[in-house]
Parts: structure tokens; C-alpha cells; sequence
């Protein structure tokens, strides 16, 4: 392309590139600066660059506990959020023969994540609590004599929660990437002999991949980066990463959360990268 | 000599999109004013690419063009006065079919009510005064095409370019369409020049039909030169309606030139003016495929003619003439052109031997491919 | 045919299991996986609205009302009581907030995202850093990059507000699903439409103005509405950015951290009819835009 015409595209990239850097690019190198600052103690921070922030974070047995709990949460979440999405997006795409109905449904399925995710949290406490609607069910019917205390405030229902929240992550880019998918193709191995099983091997799953792993990215940066659900939904009993980090910043030790916020944003970013390859996403979400 | 305001002069013009391949190759072409012209050729022949330069949607790498005398090249669409009809008719989706004819009247800054009066004088030419408030979409191709059209000349453009303006439409209604797209520019008395891959589409319409292939002019005349004396042998394939035999020189006597076939058969053929050939050239000869005549072999052919054998390989019905292909030693069909009720006074079927006969003058030789 | 056209391998007849897991047309009716794959779909829905409908029917209430089933009264007295207590917060005056932020961002979205969608049509140098950069900013911890500007801003001297830095924190959220969307939505303009604007003699701005963003406006609107929505909820990258005056997230957060009426439970619903009419007003939009140019009729 003509330099006149590289010049007018860098002119109307320039208001993305406002916000981008001084609210992406800047924040990301001042923490990563800040993390090799030391406290003074009352949340300002002494220039005076060192890596204790970061020894302390790799010495601590803390912090590979968060990390491990964070983690199997994100493969819990990230497991039924693929399994659930997987399978509604394909009903959507190949059971549903009207596409209007198809696309009504589909917006059906988005319009919660419109709305509130912390109102959408607190809604469990009516569900699952010691006297939610399931238990005063299971007691009534005499499935149980006691009320399920895992139901709420537990391991079980921040997975449930960030199931609840993520699988939309999940639905629609596979969704979109099913929907690609040319019907004829599907009929071409019908006529070959295809059974259900071949299909779905041979066509359906390769040919969705590209939306598992956009699904996927979503998902896993969201739960790592999360602090509020854990929080709110575990009732203190677990933490996070990111929770660890919300404390640290309660007490003005911004050093040490930073540090530790430069760690989780590079583990992070290799988990993306490596679900990055086995997609092209420029390719994929430019299309 | 005064030069009409719609006459379009290609001079020298090349066209390169990736600095390696010419997409056209030195291209040199007058265009008659008020006259139609249609670029014949297959996909990727240059020809939409010479359209989109005389439009002013693409420049050329080198050369000149000129409308009306004048040189073009850099000038926007607007200022060549020509307008365009896109080949999916590109009709803004958003605006009903008089908005879309007025648009060019109001990006001038015409006012609302003077240029709907200017739509709907349009709209009553081309017949869609009803269909006045209606979108695009709840239009049918045909009547589509008319609004393109419409709001192409509601410019009053010196020349209209055409791309591929029929092959959106199902094959009835292209021909119908035909019509109308040569009155209309009968109407206007403007030029139209008309891109199209369809070979019966171009003769049926132009004065000026111009085949091309790779980037290049490879005859234009008026159609039936084109059809009737193909210059070379892409040409004489290109248009269809001709069978093209090889062979080699024998002798050369006065007008004629005595070829030896492939299959070792012998004919005579006259020289075209033009075209020298000598003994031991090999030759490209074309005889068209309603001149030839079918007898049985053993049979006399009529005096004057010349003939091969071959054997039927098959036979196609086309309504008014039926269309027999054989094997006559060459690589490449040979095919007659039966009448309709002469073939089937005296019917052949596959696996016949027979006798394939034309007058000796009307076959031609044509040039040799560069 | 001649010899040579048949197989030069011998092709295997068709064994009776291929035939038996074949899928056979059938005359009418749906196959059974349909029933599976539906009854799911219905479990998922029902657990997708079924809390927040607790919700919503828990808020209403009378004044004995608690956080959990059964069911004390039917009034509207915790919706009363959200907006004149002050006890259960700010909620009028960060509603308010929330509101002005999210129409501020929303604007901004649409144009900075048909802006950049614009450019993004053609590569140009760098393109990809762009590109890049605009995915790493919706990956990223929402909480670090609102420790990060709150670093920036304490570095540079500056305070924090909800109507400013707060925005361009909100931002760098919004911006990309924006332009994700654009892409999707330019990606099916057709140039021709362009091209036949300037062949009729428009300028560009011309083009942009009468053809391009009147054909766009579907999608114009969809970026609007995830702008809106999107600013609306925003929690994490807003916490730390918003100064000292919250928005509605933030609010909603104080309480959640201490729940003891269905004060919030009201708050709750209310919040949730502002998306929902807001949602509602954008899809209709589309719908009514998309109905008007796509009728289809049979050719004459």
C-alpha cells in the first residue's frame, strides 16, 4: 500500500492506540517497574530496584498453593464450560433447522452475560445455601436428613459459578465456528457411510477447533485473572492468585503485588500462547 | 478529424498488479463513439481489468487513455463522465430504488425535490415507476438490473461500462435482458462497452467485438467478421462455430495451397490474404461447422468441396440443427452443424463411417499463434 | 466403461457394521440425539435464568423478608427501601454514575472501533502490533491493569475519577470486543458499494457518510450495545480507577461483601431491567433494520 495510505490507516488506528497504551502498555511496564521496587511501608514505593519481591514469591510455599488451587479451577471451569458449550452450540448449529430460531436461541443463551456477573453470582445464595431451594427439596423429598453444607461456600460452587458465568466463553465462538462449517460437507460422508462417530471425529471436532481453543483463551485468562467470585462464592475457604494479590494492594504493599501480578501475567500469557498454537487467530477472528 | 465525446482510444496500455505479470499486455484499441463494444475472453483475459482503468477504478502501469480525445488516466470516474454498472449491480441496500437512481444527483448537492423528479423521469425510461419505494432486496434480478442501469445514466455519461452485466440472471431471462441493453443504448446514443465471457452474447449484441486472451487483443472487428474470418486459431476456438484442422503445406499453387491432413488425407485450401505460408509450414486451417456436409463413405461428395473421414462419436440434439462429432484423426472434435430435418431425413449414430464435406473456398487458413 | 476405468484396487464390499452405524434418512421426525441434545439445552437455560429469577422474585418482598425461600409478602418495600436508606449505600447517586459512564464509553466504543475497523481493512505496517496489543488488553487481569493505571496515576500526581480515568480504563475492555465485531461486520461490506459510490461521483466522506455507515448500522448498534453493557458491568479494571466516587459495580460489590437484607436482591432486579432494556432496544434495532433489506422475492 501506498505510504499515503499506510499514514491514514495509522490515523484512525491512533484513538485505539490512546486508549491501548496509556491504559494496557503503560499500566503492564509500570507494574513490572514497580515490581522491583521496594515498600515504604505506607504504599509508597523506594526506587531503589532489587529482587526480593520476586525471591519472596518463588521462595513461599503460599504462593505455589494459590497457584495450584487457581489452577484446578481453571481446568475444573474450563473442562465443563467446554463440555456444556461444545454441546449447545452443536445442538444449536445442527439440530436446530430454522436459522432464526437458531439465532433467537443462541441470543437467548447471551443475554445473561449482559447483565450484572455479580448479581449473577449472589443469585446462588437463594439455590445452594443451607437453606436454599435445594436443600429444603432433597429434605422435603428425604434424599437427605441434613442440609448439604459443600453446596454453597465451597470449592463446588465457585467451579459452579464460573461455569455458570464462563460457558457463554465457550458457546459462542464455537458456535460461530461450527456454523461455518459447509452442511454439505456432512452430507457428502452420510452418503460415504458415515456413522455418528465418524462424523463428529472426522468433521465436526477438526473443524471446530479453532473455536475450543478462542473458547478456551477466554475462559482460562478469566478465571486466572478472577478475584471476586473466588471470594464471594468460596466464603473466605479458598483463595487466588489475583485474591492474594487484591489483599496485598489492601495493604499498600504494592511491590510484592506487583511482582506477583508480573508472575501471573506471565503465566498467563504462556498458557494463552500455548493454546495460541495450534490456532492462527488472526485468521480466525478477522474472517 | 473531430473525435466523438464517447470514442474511447486504448494506447500502449499495460497493466501489472504484482510488478511480475502483466494482467494487460500492451493493449491497443479505438472505440467508435455511440458505438457497443464487447470485450470477449475467459476469466483472468483482462478484460474486466481494461474496463475498471476506462472507469477510472484502476490506472494503468503504462500507456494512455483517451475519451473524447482527451487523456484520462488519473482523472476520478466522475470527472471522465462515464459511469459504471457493477457486475453484482452493487445497489446500496439501504436505500429504496429511487433514492438509489438520485444518489448521483445528490452527492452534486442537487435538492430532494428536484432530483426525485429527475428519478422518476428515469424510473418511467426504464420502466420501474412502480417499484419506486421498494429495496433491493424485494426487487427481482431483472428489475435490479434495470435500477442499476437507470442510476448509471441518470449521469448522462459519455460512455457506459458494462461488467458482466448479464451473467447474474438465469439463462431465459439473459436473453431477454439482451434486448433491452441494446435499446436502451440505442436510446441514450451513448457508448457501451460490455465485458462478457458468453461467445453468443457478444455477437448477438456489438458492433465492436474485441477477443482477448492473457492480457491481450487477439482480433476485434465487427461480429461477424470475427465469427465468419477468425484470424487465428485461439480466436476460431474461442467463438466456437468452427472445426480447426492441422496440417502441412504440399505445394503452393496461385490461390490455393495443397495440405496434407494429419491422418495423411489431402485438401485443398485458399490462401488468405495476408498470411504467407510456403511448402513444409505446418498449418492451422478453419472450416465452419454449418458448411460441412454429411455423406456416406463410397458416396460421391458434391463437386467443388473437399473432404475428410471420420467416424461419429456422437450426437447431440439442439432443436433447429444437430451437432455430430467425430473422429477425424485429429486430436480435437470434428464437428457438423446438421439442419435439424436434414439429419434425420438421412440419420448417423455413433460408430458410423462417414464422409465429412465442405466447399473448397470456404474454409480459411489462419494465422500463426505468436 | 473401459477396463481402465475400474478400480485397480478391489474395493471392499460394504461390511454389515458400516451399514448398521450408517444414518439412514429418515421419513419424519428427529433422530434421538435430538431429544438428548434438547433436554440439555433446556437444563442449560433453565440453570442459566434460574438464579437470577430467585433473584428477582426474592426482591419483592415485604419488609419480613429474607435472603432465602420461602417467600415472606409480596411488596415493593426493599425497592423503596434501596433508594432511601442510606444505610445500604450510595445506590441512587452511583446508578447515576454508572449510567452517564457507560453512554460516555458507549460513544466513544462505536467511533474508535468503526475507526479502527477501518483501517484494519487493509494491512498496513505494524498492523499486527496492533492487533496484538488490542488481544493482550482484553487477556489481561482486569485487576492489574487497575493496579497498574492507579500507578500511573499516583506516579503522575493525578487523582482519579470516574469520568476520567476511569473511562479509558473501561476502554481498553470495550475497544476490542468493539472491534472484533467490526471486523466481523466489514469483513462482509462489499467494496462494490464503495466503489459505486465514487464511480456517482462521492467523496469519501461522502461514501462514509451516505453508504458506508448507514449500511453498517447493524453493526454499529451491536457495538454500541456491548459498549454499553460491558461499561455497565465493569468491576475489575474500574475498582481501582474509579476515584472515590463508586459506580454501580462497585456499589453492588460493598454490599455483596456484606449481605443482610434483600435490599440487594432488589438492586439486583433493578439493575437487571436497565440491561434488559437496553438490550432489548438494541436487538430490536437490528431486527427491524435487518427485516426491512433482506425480503426475499421470487424472480419475474
Amino acid at each position: 500500500m501506498s505510504g499515503r495510505g499506510q499514514i491514514l490507516s495509522w490515523l484512525y488506528v491512533t484513538p485505539l492506540m490512546l486508549v491501548l497504551i496509556p491504559f494496557f502498555v503503560a499500566p503492564i511496564l509500570v507494574v513490572l517497574a514497580a515490581s522491583f521496587f521496594q515498600s515504604d511501608g505506607f504504599g509508597g514505593l523506594i526506587a531503589d530496584p532489587t529482587f526480593q519481591n520476586y525471591t519472596e514469591i518463588f521462595s513461599s510455599k503460599l504462593t505455589a498453593n494459590l497457584y495450584a488451587e487457581t489452577i484446578e479451577f481453571t481446568i475444573l471451569t474450563w473442562l465443563f464450560s467446554l463440555i456444556i458449550g461444545f454441546w449447545v452450540a452443536y445442538f444449536l448449529v445442527f439440530h436446530i433447522r430454522n436459522p432464526l430460531l437458531a439465532i433467537g436461541l443462541f441470543l437467548l443463551c447471551t443475554v445473561p452475560f449482559w447483565t450484572s456477573n455479580i448479581i449473577r453470582m449472589i443469585s446462588w445464595i437463594p439455590l445452594l445455601g443451607k437453606e436454599g431451594l435445594i436443600n429444603t427439596a432433597l429434605l422435603r423429598v428425604g434424599v437427605i436428613n441434613e442440609p448439604l453444607e459443600f453446596l454453597l461456600f465451597s470449592g463446588f460452587s465457585v467451579v459452579v459459578a464460573y461455569v455458570h458465568q464462563l460457558t457463554i466463553f465457550m458457546i459462542v465462538p464455537i458456535f460461530n465456528a461450527m456454523a461455518r462449517i459447509d452442511k454439505r460437507i456432512v452430507e457428502a460422508a452420510l452418503d460415504a457411510g458415515a456413522s455418528r462417530l465418524d462424523i463428529m471425529r472426522m468433521i465436526i471436532l477438526p473443524l471446530s477447533k479453532n473455536g475450543i481453543a478462542l473458547g478456551s483463551i477466554f475462559v482460562v485468562s478469566i478465571v486466572m485473572g478472577d478475584f471476586f467470585v473466588i471470594k464471594v462464592m468460596s466464603g473466605g475457604g479458598s483463595a487466588s492468585v489475583v485474591g492474594a494479590l487484591y489483599e496485598d494492594v489492601g495493604v499498600l504493599q504494592y511491590p510484592s503485588a506487583a511482582a506477583s501480578a508480573v508472575v501471573l501475567t506471565i503465566v498467563v500469557t504462556l498458557l494463552v500462547a500455548l493454546i495460541l498454537r495450534t490456532v492462527d487467530i488472526r485468521k480466525e477472528l478477522t474472517r | 478529424m473531430a473525435v466523438g465525446a464517447g470514442s474511447i482510444e486504448l494506447a500502449g496500455v499495460v497493466k501489472s498488479f504484482d510488478g511480475f505479470v502483466n494482467a494487460v499486455d500492451g493493449v491497443n484499441i479505438t472505440i467508435p463513439d455511440k458505438a457497443y463494444c464487447c470485450l470477449l475472453g475467459p476469466s483472468g483475459c483482462g478484460k474486466t481489468t481494461i474496463l475498471r482503468m476506462i472507469a477510472g477504478h484502476d490506472d494503468p502501469t503504462a500507456g494512455e487513455i483517451l475519451i473524447g480525445g482527451e487523456n484520462v488516466v488519473g482523472l476520478a470516474p466522475v470527472a471522465r463522465r462515464t459511469a459504471m454498472m457493477f457486475q453484482s449491480y452493487a445497489l446500496f441496500p439501504h436505500l429504496n430504488v429511487r433514492d438509489n437512481i438520485a444518489f448521483s444527483l445528490r452527492v452534486r448537492g442537487m435538492s430532494k425535490a428536484e432530483r426525485h423528479k429527475a428519478a422518476d423521469a428515469m424510473m418511467e425510461k426504464v420502466r420501474l415507476a412502480e417499484f419506486a419505494d421498494r429495496l433491493p432486496a424485494q426487487l427481482s434480478g431483472g428489475q435490479q438490473q434495470r435500477v442499476a442501469l437507470a442510476r448509471a445514466a441518470i449521469t448522462e455519461p459519455r460512455v457506459l461500462l458494462l461488467d458482466e452485466p448479464l451473467s447474474a440472471l438465469d439463462e431465459f431471462l439473459r436473453i431477454q435482458m439482451r434486448q433491452e441493453l441494446r435499446s436502451m443504448q440505442r436510446d441514450l446514443g451513448i457508448t457501451f462497452v460490455h465485458v462478457t465471457h458468453t461467445q453468443l452474447e457478444a455477437i448477438a449484441l456489438a458492433d465492436l467485438v474485441v477477443v482477448m486472451e492473457k492480457g491481450k487483443i487477439r482480433q476485434a472487428g465487427a461480429a461477424r467478421d470475427v465469427y465468419d474470418s477468425p484470424k487465428d486459431r485461439y480466436v476460431a476456438e474461442f467463438l466456437g462455430g468452427q472445426n480447426v484442422l492441422m496440417g502441412k503445406v504440399r505445394t503452393v499453387n496461385g490461390q490455393h495451397a495443397e495440405v496434407t491432413g494429419l491422418t495423411g488425407s489431402g485438401f485443398k485450401v485458399p490462401l488468405t490474404p495476408g498470411v504467407n505460408v510456403e511448402t513444409g509450414d505446418p498449418i492451422a486451417i478453419a472450416v465452419r461447422r454449418d458448411d460441412i456436409e454429411l455423406t456416406s463413405p463410397g458416396g460421391s461428395p458434391p463437386a467443388n468441396t473437399v473432404a475428410v473421414s471420420g467416424k461419429v462419436k456422437a450426437v447431440e440434439y439442439q432443436g433447429y440443427f444437430v451437432k455430430v462429432m467425430l473422429n477425424a484423426g485429429g486430436s480435437e472434435d470434428f464437428v457438423a452443424y446438421v439442419s435439424e430435418r436434414k439429419f434425420f431425413n438421412n440419420p448417423v449414430t455413433i460408430g458410423d463411417s462417414v464422409l465429412a464435406s465442405w466447399p473448397v473456398d470456404h474454409a480459411r487458413i489462419l494465422a500463426h499463434d505468436h | 466403461m473401459s477396463a481402465a476405468a475400474r478400480s485397480a484396487v478391489a474395493v471392499p464390499p460394504v461390511s454389515k457394521a458400516v451399514v448398521a452405524h450408517a444414518i439412514a434418512p429418515r421419513a419424519e421426525g428427529r433422530p434421538w440425539t435430538f431429544y438428548v441434545l434438547s433436554t440439555v439445552f433446556v437444563l442449560y437455560v433453565l440453570a442459566l435464568y434460574g438464579p437470577m429469577i430467585c433473584i428477582y422474585v426474592l426482591s419483592f418482598q415485604d419488609v419480613r423478608g429474607g435472603l432465602v425461600f420461602p417467600m415472606k409478602g409480596l411488596s415493593l418495600h426493599w425497592f423503596v427501601d434501596l433508594f432511601t436508606q442510606v444505610r445500604t449505600g450510595d445506590v441512587k447517586g452511583s446508578f447515576e454514575r454508572s449510567i452517564k459512564l457507560a453512554a460516555i464509553v458507549t460513544v466513544a466504543t462505536v467511533i474508535m472501533s468503526f475507526l479502527a475497523g477501518w483501517a484494519f481493512r487493509r494491512r498496513f505496517v505494524g498492523d499486527g502490533v496492533v492487533f496484538y496489543l488490542m488481544i493482550g488488553s482484553l487477556v489481561a487481569p482486569g485487576l492489574v491493569l487497575s493496579i497498574g493505571v492507579g500507578l500511573v496515576l499516583h506516579f503522575i500526581g493525578v487523582e482519579g475519577a470516574w469520568y476520567t480515568s476511569a473511562i479509558g480504563a473501561q476502554l481498553s475492555w470495550t475497544l476490542p470486543f468493539g472491534v472484533l465485531v467490526m471486523f466481523a461486520v466489514m469483513s462482509r461490506f462489499d467494496r462494490a458499494w464503495e466503489e459505486a459510490a465514487y464511480d456517482l461521483g462521492a467523496t469519501r466522506w461522502q461514501t462514509i457518510r451516505l453508504v458506508v455507515i448507514p449500511i453498517l448500522a447493524p453493526g454499529l448498534v451491536a457495538v454500541a450495545l456491548f459498549g454499553f453493557t460491558l461499561s455497565y458491568d465493569e468491576f475489575a479494571r474500574t475498582l481501582q480507577t474509579a476515584g472515590s466516587l463508586n459506580t454501580l459495580p462497585l456499589e453492588i460489590w460493598t454490599m455483596t461483601l456484606n449481605i443482610t437484607s434483600p435490599s440487594l436482591y432488589a438492586l439486583g432486579t433493578v439493575t437487571t431491567i436497565v440491561s434488559f432494556v437496553i438490550i432489548a432496544i438494541c436487538l430490536g434495532a437490528i431486527a427491524s433494520i435487518q427485516k426491512r433489506r433482506a425480503v426475499r422475492v421470487p424472480a419475474t
